[in-house]
């Protein structure tokens, strides 16, 4: 986690192409997993990645929706020296998370949920980074490895 | 989507199966679930088989759905069975710890079958039928319950 927004992953990556989705709506939340899976498989993950990425995809477009009400996934198809990876952004303007800590831990959920998105999202990828604060509202960053 | 929704669930001798969509809407699986406690309602089966061998992302609220279904069907006397995760979710299911432990297992149809209590006898016959009717069962289900039910069909 950092306090300035840059991505906590120390790799320098190349992006080769990019697109994004506004997700306001249940409809936009399969749309996204599509789309994230259809990069995924084109980068050439495989099947069990391609299913890791496309679940954390589920939570973070979910957590928008649910309490940003709208936002926007980022997905870019990243190069870094030989390793290729996908990179997915989750920015919105909601309340902003006010226990990040306790969000990582699982230990805080305020709908009743498991409490567990966003900690078994992070165990999914291979770097994770989450920004938030009630002015600007939430960003998450992922991002996962070939 | 509603059409092929409602159709997700037939039922198998006494038992239905439910089979949910590969890539549903959060509203679809809802309304999946409503269906099942319906049916449940209006015909008694003795168990109910979730069959989810089409679902390739199972996130927490999937996950919260399904177990929550197999602990109504449950409160209203029924038994249920999870049948058909891939091998892919059920590794990442792991990873993001929403196991579904308090929920039965089966690796396919017909073991769920076994284990609902359909006599091996009856459960042969599923058996022969389910090499031909395993793609159509979702939703052709009242001619597979017809050649399965005691009598029907013979
Ligand atoms: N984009 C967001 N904006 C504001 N608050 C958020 C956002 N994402 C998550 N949160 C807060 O963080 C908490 C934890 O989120 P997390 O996804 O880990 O669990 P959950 O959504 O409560 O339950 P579930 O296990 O069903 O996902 C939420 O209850 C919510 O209060
Ligand atoms: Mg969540």
């Amino acid at each position: 986690m950092s306090e300035d927004g840059k991505t906590s992953d120390a790799v320098d990556a190349q992006v080769l192409r990019s697109g994004t989705i506004r997700v306001r709506s249940e409809d936009d939340i399969l749309r996204a997993r599509q789309e994230a899976r259809a990069v995924a498989e084109e980068i050439g993950f495989s099947t069990t990645d391609v299913t890791r990425i496309v679940t954390g995809v589920s939570e973070l477009a979910r957590n928008m929706h649910l309490y940003a009400e709208d936002g926007i996934m980022t997905w870019r198809e990243i190069e870094a020296g030989r390793d290729s990876g996908i990179e997915l952004v989750f920015d919105d303007e909601g309340p902003g998370i006010d226990d990040i800590q306790g969000v990582l831990r699982a230990e805080h959920s305020t709908s009743g949920g498991m409490g567990r998105g966003i900690q078994g999202t992070k165990k999914l990828m291979d770097a994770f980074d989450l920004t938030s604060n009630a002015e600007d509202g939430t960003t998450i960053t992922v991002r996962k490895w070939q | 989507m509603t059409a092929s929704e409602s159709a997700a669930v037939t039922q198998v001798y006494d038992v239905l199966i439910a089979a949910f969509p590969g890539r549903p809407t959060d509203q679809a699986v809802d309304n999946l679930q409503q269906e099942v406690l319906n049916q449940m309602n209006e015909t008694d089966p003795r168990g109910v088989i979730l069959d989810i061998s089409e679902v390739t992302t199972l996130d927490s609220f999937f996950a919260r759905v399904i177990s929550e279904t197999a602990g109504m069907v449950e409160l209203m006397g029924g038994r249920a069975i999870v049948v058909g995760m891939r091998p892919s979710v059920a590794i990442t299911a792991a990873e993001l710890g929403f196991g579904l432990d308090s929920v039965d297992t089966a690796r396919s149809t017909d073991h769920a079958l076994l284990m609902l209590g359909v006599t091996v006898e009856d459960a042969d016959d599923v058996a022969a039928e389910s090499e031909s009717e395993a793609a159509t069962t979702h939703d052709d289900g009242d001619r597979s319950g017809s050649a399965l039910s005691p009598g029907g069909g013979r």
